[in-house]
């Protein structure tokens, strides 16, 4: 294998028939870059997906009450089911080990007013676990804590955009903000990756804001992530028991769909991981179809140069070459122009997604890339299809009689 | 150095059967220089293919220096060719992308002999045929003389027990064709086993002894007074 003369023939051999090797070389060199191209772009799309969603943890269960669409248990359709605090307690001591993070949610309309500045937002009201749920991002401060819970502190943590609107260039952390006329401390400012329009949120405690509101227990939804390490069977069993519970709970029928709505990412992921995998299953296929027309066209050129030199073939088996010799200098040479040709199309393709990638402003399409493990099985692809390329003139160079090389009279 | 016996070859031509040798019996000692002579058809080549081990033999015995040539197989034939046998061709059968001493040196290369090593056997023999200066001219760059010269230089390289020269001067002019019998005679002298075939008296004089093959049989078998290259040039 790393016999120089047998490097120095194939060398020999490729330098006297540049444009024959050049055009074989293409098919597979074309094969391989379409190959990372598409499996670039599969990757781009499933990264685009992704990033659609990164601004909730990817194990996030939403709990969403609605009006109950069937009469059931002595009650009428289009009665309006209302969450509350005992749920949450009551999800927390029945799957103590299928949840990680649990938190209420109560959307309600305000006016801020900073100074002279007002505006109008959403304040969302929750438990200190929602930080994890959405990826909350702090920038300063903190976010709500057990504490502010406990003692329905007003306080509130608001979003870049809003620091932007009410305190411009001032700085926000500590100073006060009246929503709707009450005033609240402002303790943290967030940022979310997911787009601009949660940053202009605001986040308060839930128990200051059930107090404000009534001093009820009332919650709007029910935000939760699940047990990491499960799988999508796991996480979907999951919520169907969730469901099963609060259904029976709210004496909603099992079979209603409106009353008790659970959202669970699990189930969106494996969508996409569905459609993407088999974007790649189709890419590979397609390309594979490429790359045997690539293989067939070195196998053939192989046919060709083995048939040229079958003089020099039965020379060399007259001066004492062994049959696996010959083998080996045919293989290797299919191997080789496979190989590099194969490399040249890896290299071009990956440096055109590396340059254009980048590029590219859609929000569904992001990062196109291939990773190592493409690289590393597209080179052992092209190593094999140089093989097999290869085998057979070379079994076929191997049978040529050095009686041949005699016969030229 | 070759024991033969009774040595049958036949070829399949379609339905016909074509019987080239008849029951062959020769032999040759080390040190001869042997001329198998006959017009074509008359199963010189195929007797020389069979003692070359480029072809089997249907039926005899063919030994070579003590060792019995039978049951070979493709990997042990080549073993064989490169230790026992040297081959001299009519059309030389160099290497055309490879120098005069890159093409001495293959057989050796077959051999395992180690680079260096090599190349210094193959620019030796090609000083012994007076080519030394020609050592990295690729074979197109050199004279059919010189070409065959180069032939001979490896065919000796592997340092065979037999060399077979397969025509050696019918690509050639007389002139040239003497200074490569002078060239053979010469490595005859030193103690080598050298069989010719060849169709031209001339070349079959300046051999010790010459073998007439006809219609697959040997009809004469002669041992001859040398006529010296030397004298022709």
């Amino acid at each position: 294998m790393f016999d120089r003369d047998i490097w120095v023939e194939i060398f020999n051999s490729i330098k006297n028939n540049k444009l024959r090797t050049f055009l074989t070389g293409f098919s597979v060199g074309w094969g391989i870059f379409i190959l990372v191209l598409l499996l670039g772009s599969v990757n781009g799309m499933t990264n685009g997906f992704h990033s659609q969603f990164n601004d909730d943890a990817t194990n996030s269960i939403f709990i969403r009450p609605g009006s109950t669409s069937i009469a059931y248990a002595g009650f009428e359709a289009e009665r309006r089911i209302q969450l509350k605090n005992d749920d949450i307690e009551y999800i927390r001591k029945s799957f103590p080990d299928d949840f990680e993070n649990i938190s209420g949610r109560m959307f309600r309309r305000t006016t801020a007013r900073y100074k002279s500045e007002t505006g109008s937002y959403t304040v969302q009201a929750v438990h200190p676990d929602f930080q994890v749920i959405e990826k909350t991002i702090i920038t300063k401060g903190r976010f709500v804590n057990t504490n502010d819970l406990v003692s329905g502190a007003k306080v509130a943590v608001i979003g870049r955009k809003v620091k932007e609107d009410l305190f411009k260039e001032e700085e926000a952390l500590g100073k006060f903000v009246e929503f709707n006329g009450l005033p609240f401390r402002v303790i943290g400012i967030f940022t979310d990756d997911g787009d601009d329009n949660a940053e202009r949120g605001i986040l308060a405690p839930i128990s200051t804001y059930q107090r404000i509101y009534s001093n009820t227990d009332d919650v709007d939804q029910i935000a939760l992530t699940y047990n990491s390490s499960y799988d999508l069977t796991k996480a979907l069993e999951f919520s169907g028991r969730l469901e099963t519970i609060l259904k029976r709970r709210h004496k909603v029928a099992p079979k209603d769909q409106g009353g008790i709505r659970i959202w669970n990412y699990a189930e969106a992921f494996s969508d996409i991981s569905n459609f993407t995998g088999i974007l790649d299953t189709g890419a590979i296929f397609v390309v594979m179809l490429l790359l045997t027309a690539g293989i067939v066209g070195i196998g053939n050129i192989m046919v060709f140069t083995v048939k040229e030199r079958t003089k020099e073939i039965g020379v060399r088996k007259a001066l004492g070459a062994k049959p696996i010799q010959i083998i080996k200098l045919v293989l290797l040479e299919s191997v080789f122009i496979t190989a590099l040709s194969g490399f040249m199309g890896l290299f071009i393709a990956s440096g055109i997604l590396a340059v254009v990638g980048p590029l590219i402003e859609a929000p569904a399409f992001k990062n196109p890339s291939v990773d190592f493990s493409t690289i590393l099985i597209s080179t052992i692809i092209l190593i094999i299809a140089g093989f097999f390329a290869g085998l057979l003139p070379a079994m076929k160079a191997a049978k040529i009689k050095p009686i041949v090389a005699l016969n030229d009279k | 150095m070759i024991q033969i016996k009774n040595l049958h070859k036949s070829y399949k031509m379609g339905s016909n059967s074509l019987h080239v040798l008849k029951g062959i019996d020769f032999s040759v000692e080390e040190g001869e220089l042997v001329a198998i002579m006959g017009s074509s058809g008359s199963g010189k080549s195929t007797l020389l293919n069979i003692l070359g081990m480029l072809d089997n033999p249907d039926s005899g015995d063919y030994v070579l220096d003590g060792v019995p040539i039978e049951n070979l197989n493709e990997t042990k034939a080549a073993q064989y060719r490169n230790k026992f046998l040297g081959f001299i061709f009519q059309s030389f059968n160099l290497i055309n992308y490879k120098n005069a001493m890159e093409n001495v040196a293959l057989p050796l290369y077959y051999q395992k002999v180690g680079r260096k090593e090599r190349q210094e056997k193959a620019v030796n023999y090609l000083s012994r045929v007076g080519l030394k200066d020609w050592a990295t001219h690729l074979p197109s760059e050199l004279s059919g003389g010189q070409k065959q010269r180069v032939a001979i230089a490896r065919a000796m390289a592997a340092e065979p027990k037999v060399l077979l020269a397969d025509e050696p001067t019918g690509a050639l002019d007389s002139k040239t064709s003497y200074e490569v019998m002078e060239l053979i005679q010469n490595i005859n002298d030193e103690g080598n086993t050298i069989l010719v075939v060849t169709h031209e008296p001339d070349i079959a004089d300046m051999c010790k002894r010459i073998v007439h093959l006809k219609d697959g049989v040997i009809v004469e078998d002669k041992k001859v007074k040398q006529v010296r290259a030397s004298e022709h040039v």
